[in-house]
C-alpha cells in the first residue's frame, strides 16, 4: 500500500480533515435546493418587500430561516433514513387517491412557477434590449437541451456555477451603499403593521421561501446522492448552510432595494423595474448585476423545477424516470418534462396574458398544498415503522408543529386574499 | 366460499373496503388486507384482515361463507388480532405489495403495483397477476367506469381499452416483504434469470433498504455477477450488509480486479478481515492488485490470463484454454513467457485456431505490439489499446515480467464513467 494511503488509514477517525472531506462529499442537495428557492418569484417578492416597505420586513427573515431549517431538516432526515423520496412515502402510506390529488396540485403549482421563471428570464434580458420572443424560446431550448443532452456531471457543474452567481446580489447590495447600521438594527427588531398590504407582503415572503416542491426535491436529491445514515450529521449541516444562504441572499436583496428605491420613493412593481431603478441610484454596475442575478436565478429554477416535478410524478405512479433512460423507456417522464417546459415558455409568449394572475393562481395552489404536505411529513417523520429511532424528539416536534400551524394560518390568509383578488378581477 | 362457482377473475381493488358481516348479517368491519402463503406459482389467499374502527382482526380464508356485495362469514368463527411481527413465508398484500415497488423480472425493471388480479377457483382465491398499468391506477381512483366510457365514446379503438398491463405473479419479485426460507428459494430462482447488468441497474434504483433485501436473496454466483456490473461504492455498501463469510465467498467469485476495486473502498481493518476470510489463492491475487491505484493499469488489470512457455505446442495451448475456460471471462490471446516470467510474445486465438497443432508457440508467436507499466494511467492504457487495436493490453514490470492484462471492457467502462 502506498505511503500516503497508509498514513490516511492510521490517522485518528474523528480528525477535522476527515469531517471536512465527509462534508464535501455529502454537500449539494441542501445548498442547491436552497438556491433554487431564490427563483424569479422569490427575487421579485424580496425586491418588492424592500422597495415598498424598506427594512421593515427584514426581521421576518430570522424566524423564516428557523422554519425553513426545521422543514428541510425533516425532509433530508427522511431521505437519508428511509432511502425513499417523499412522493414514494406518501404513496406507500396514504394510498393512491391522496397521492393523485397531491400530484395534480403540485403539477399545477409547478407549471405556474415555471411560467414565472420564464417571464423572469425574459424580463431580465429585456433590460439589455432583448425582445421576449427571442429570449423565451432560446431559454426554453437551452434548458431542454442542457438537461436532456448533457451528462449528469456536466449538469451538476452548471448548477454549482449557477449557485456561485448568487453572489451578484450581495455585490450589488454593497454597490447600493445602504446604511448598514440601520439595516442590522432593523433585522433584529420585529415590527408589525396591521394593514392588508403589509400582511400580504409578509405572507408573500414566507410563502415564497417555504414552497411544497422543495421538500420533494430535497428528499429525492438526498436519496439520489445515497447519503448513509452515519453521515447524516454532515448532510444536516448542508441543509442548514443552504437555508442560511437563501435568507442571506434575501437579506441583501431587501437591503439593497430598501436603501435605494424605497429611500428615493420610487414605485416599482416587478423585479426588472427594480433593476432599472437601481441604475441611477446605485450605478449601472449594480443595475446590471441585479438583472444578471435575476436571469441566473430564473434559468436555474427553470431547469430544476420541471425536471424535479417530472421525477416526483413518475416516482408516485411508478413510471420509469431518469435522464439516463431512452425516450422509449421513460415515455411518461420525457413527455411530462417537455410539456412543462413548453407550456411554461408558451404561456409567457401569449400576448396580453394576465401573467400576474397566473402567478397568483400558482401561489394560491402552493398555499393550499403546503399545509397538507407539512402534515403528511410530520405524520411520516413520527411513524416508528418508517423512521425507527430517528423520529422527531418532543422539542423538535413542538417547534415543527408550531411552524406548521403558523404556516397553515399564514397560507390560509394568502389563499383567501388570493382568491378574493382573482374573483375581483 | 362455495366450491361450485365458475372460475373467474377479480381485482383486489374491488374487494378492499368491502363490508365483512357475520353469519347473522351483523357488520363486523371492512376488509383491509389479504394474506397469502408463498411458494406456489399462483399463491392462495390464506387469511383475511378486516378493520373495525382502529382495530384489526384476522381470520382464515376458510371462514368465508360467500362473497357478493359483502364478505359473509360462516357461523361461529373467532376473529383474532393479527400477528404483530411479519410471519415468515406469508405476504400481506396491502401492507407489502399494493402501492409498493416490485421487480418485473421479464421486463427487467422496477414497477409500482396499482392493483392485483385474483383467480377465483373452487372457493380459493389465488394471486394471478399484478396490475402495473394506467388502467389499474384509474380503477384505484374509482374512475374506471367514467374514464372507460369517455374513451370508448371518443376513441373506441384506443389501446387503453384493449390491453391490460398485467405481469404474471410468477415473474415478479416483491421487495418490501417478510423473509422466509421458501421466499428466498423462489426469489433466487426468479432473480437468477435476470441478466446481471439488468439486476445491477435495478439495484442502483432501489432504496438502500430494498437493495439490501434483494441483495441478501441472491445466491453467491448471481450476486458476484451483478456486483461486477455496479459501481465500486455500491459494491462496498452492499458487501457490508451481508455476513463476512458470504461477502468473502462473493469476492472470490468476482473477477480479481473488480474485487480489488470493491475492497479498496473499505476501511483497512474490514479489508483485512475479508481478505483473511477468502480462499488463499484468490486473496493473494486481490491483495496484489490492491497495491495499485484504482485507475492505473495495475488497478484495472486482471491476473487471470493464459501464460505459456515458448516450447508449448498449439495443441497444448488450446487444451490449456479449454481447461481454464470456466475461470477466465475473456480469452483473446495467450501470452508467451520465458522461465523468468518475462513476456516474449503473444499468440492470438486466431493464430492458435489456424496454426498446425504440433508447432511450438515460439515459432508462431508475434511480438506484443504494446505493453504498459503497472503505474501507467488510464489514458496511456486506452491509447495503447486504440492505436494497436488491442483487445487486451499486457502489463509488465520494470524487468519485462508479465503481471497481468487490462481488457478492453474495463477500459471502456472507465472511459465512459470519466465523461
Amino acid at each position: 500500500m502506498p505511503a500516503e494511503v497508509e498514513a490516511a488509514a492510521v490517522r485518528p477517525r474523528r480528525s477535522i480533515w476527515r469531517n471536512v472531506a465527509l462534508f464535501l462529499a455529502v454537500v449539494g442537495p441542501g445548498i442547491i435546493t436552497a438556491n433554487v428557492d431564490n427563483d424569479a418569484g422569490g427575487i421579485t417578492t424580496y425586491t418588492l418587500a424592500g422597495a415598498q416597505y424598506g427594512n421593515k420586513l427584514l426581521w421576518t427573515l430570522i424566524p423564516i430561516t428557523v422554519a425553513l431549517i426545521v422543514v428541510q431538516e425533516m425532509s433530508a432526515r427522511m431521505g437519508v433514513m428511509t432511502g425513499k423520496g417523499l412522493a414514494d412515502l406518501i404513496r406507500e402510506n396514504f394510498g393512491v387517491k391522496v397521492t393523485f390529488w397531491i400530484m395534480v396540485a403540485l403539477l399545477v403549482a409547478d407549471v405556474g412557477n415555471t411560467v414565472a421563471e420564464f417571464s423572469g428570464a425574459a424580463a431580465s434580458v429585456g433590460i439589455f434590449g432583448v425582445p421576449t420572443w427571442v429570449s423565451v424560446p432560446l431559454t426554453a431550448v437551452a434548458v431542454w437541451l442542457l438537461v436532456l443532452k448533457g451528462t449528469y456531471r456536466q449538469v451538476e457543474k452548471v448548477f454549482l456555477v449557477a449557485c456561485a452567481f448568487y453572489v451578484a446580489y450581495p455585490i450589488s447590495s454593497f454597490l447600493a451603499h445602504p446604511d448598514w447600521g440601520v439595516v442590522l438594527r432593523e433585522t433584529v427588531t420585529p415590527t408589525f403593521e396591521l394593514n392588508s398590504g403589509y400582511v400580504a407582503m409578509l405572507i408573500g415572503v414566507v410563502g415564497t421561501t417555504i414552497a411544497p416542491w422543495m421538500q420533494f426535491y430535497l428528499q429525492s436529491a438526498v436519496v439520489e446522492k445515497g447519503i448513509k445514515p452515519e453521515h447524516y450529521a454532515h448532510s444536516r449541516l448542508d441543509v442548514v448552510v443552504g437555508c442560511v444562504i437563501t435568507d442571506v441572499v434575501a437579506f441583501f436583496i431587501i437591503a439593497a432595494c430598501a436603501g435605494t428605491i424605497w429611500k428615493a420613493g420610487i414605485k416599482v412593481e416587478t423585479a426588472d423595474q427594480a433593476a432599472l431603478a437601481l441604475g441611477p441610484l446605485a450605478g449601472h454596475h449594480a443595475s446590471w448585476l441585479f438583472a444578471f442575478g435575476l436571469f441566473n436565478a430564473s434559468f436555474f429554477a427553470a431547469t430544476i423545477l420541471p425536471l424535479a416535478t417530472s421525477y416526483y410524478v413518475c416516482e408516485a405512479f411508478g413510471w420509469e424516470s431518469g435522464i439516463d433512460k431512452k425516450w422509449g423507456q421513460a415515455k411518461e417522464f420525457y413527455t411530462l418534462y417537455t410539456a412543462i417546459v413548453a407550456l411554461g415558455a408558451a404561456v409567457v409568449l401569449i400576448p396580453k396574458l394576465p401573467l400576474l394572475k397566473i402567478m397568483l393562481v400558482s401561489q394560491v395552489v402552493n398555499g393550499v398544498l403546503l399545509p397538507f404536505i407539512l402534515v403528511f411529513m410530520l405524520l411520516l417523520v413520527n411513524d416508528p415503522k418508517i423512521m425507527g429511532k430517528h423520529r422527531n424528539g418532543p422539542w423538535f416536534n413542538a417547534i415543527a408543529w408550531t411552524t406548521t400551524v403558523v404556516m397553515i394560518a399564514l397560507t390560509a390568509w394568502l389563499v383567501v386574499v388570493g382568491v378574493r383578488d382573482l374573483v375581483a378581477g | 366460499m362455495p366450491e361450485n362457482e365458475n372460475p373467474h377473475f377479480l381485482f383486489f381493488s374491488s374487494l378492499l373496503g368491502k363490508k365483512v358481516v357475520g353469519a347473522d348479517g351483523r357488520e363486523l368491519g371492512r376488509l383491509a388486507d389479504l394474506v397469502i402463503a408463498t411458494g406456489e406459482p399462483y399463491p392462495p389467499v390464506e387469511s383475511l384482515v378486516f378493520k373495525a374502527r382502529k382495530e384489526s382482526f384476522q381470520l382464515p380464508w376458510s371462514a368465508v361463507e360467500e362473497m357478493n356485495g359483502t364478505v359473509r362469514l360462516k357461523p361461529d368463527v373467532q376473529p383474532e388480532p393479527p400477528p404483530a411481527a411479519p410471519v415468515s413465508d406469508r405476504i400481506r398484500l396491502t401492507e407489502e405489495i399494493l402501492d409498493r415497488q416490485i421487480v418485473d423480472v421479464e421486463g427487467a425493471k422496477l414497477v409500482r403495483v396499482n392493483d392485483l388480479h385474483f383467480l377465483v377457483l373452487k372457493g380459493a382465491l389465488r394471486v394471478a397477476h399484478v396490475d402495473v398499468g394506467f388502467r389499474g391506477l384509474v380503477r384505484r381512483l374509482g374512475w374506471e367506469r367514467v374514464v372507460d366510457g369517455a374513451i370508448s365514446l371518443f376513441r373506441p379503438g384506443a389501446s387503453y381499452l384493449k390491453t391490460e398491463s398485467f405481469l404474471s405473479w410468477k415473474l415478479v419479485q416483491p421487495i418490501d416483504s417478510a423473509p422466509g426460507r421458501v421466499r428466498i428459494e423462489v426469489a433466487q430462482r426468479v432473480l437468477a434469470t435476470l441478466h446481471p447488468a439488468d439486476l445491477a441497474e435495478i439495484m442502483e434504483e432501489l432504496d438502500r433498504h430494498q437493495r439490501e433485501v434483494l441483495f441478501g436473496r441472491l445466491d453467491v454466483e448471481t450476486a458476484a455477477e451483478a456486483l461486477e456490473q455496479t459501481s465500486p461504492e455500491l459494491v462496498t455498501a452492499l458487501l457490508e450488509t451481508v455476513p463476512p463469510e458470504k461477502a468473502a465467498d462473493i469476492l472470490e467469485e468476482m473477477a480479481p480486479d473488480q474485487a480489488a476495486d470493491a475492497l479498496s473502498e473499505l476501511p483497512r481493518e474490514q479489508q483485512q478481515e475479508l481478505l483473511q476470510a477468502m480462499e488463499k489463492p484468490e486473496a493473494e491475487e486481490v491483495e496484489e492488485l490492491l497495491e495499485y491505484p484504482a485507475r492505473s493499469a495495475g488497478g484495472l488489470m486482471t491476473p487471470d490470463l493464459v501464460e505459456l512457455r515458448p516450447e508449448a505446442t498449439v495443441a497444448e495451448a488450446l487444451a490449456e484454454i479449454r481447461r481454464r475456460a470456466d475461470e477466465l471471462p475473456f480469452i483473446y490471446e495467450v501470452f508467451v513467457v520465458d522461465t523468468g516470467g518475462v513476456l516474449k510474445g503473444i499468440c492470438t486465438l486466431k493464430d492458435l485456431v489456424v496454426g498446425d497443432p504440433a508447432t511450438s508457440l515460439g515459432r508462431i508467436m508475434r511480438e506484443a505490439p504494446a505493453t504498459v507499466a503497472a503505474d501507467a494511467g488510464l489514458k496511456e492504457v486506452a491509447r495503447a489499446a486504440t492505436k494497436y487495436n488491442l483487445l487486451s493490453v499486457p502489463v509488465v514490470d520494470a524487468d519485462g515480467a508479465l503481471r497481468g492484462m487490462v481488457t478492453v471492457d474495463d477500459i471502456l467502462a472507465e472511459v465512459v464513467d470519466a465523461r
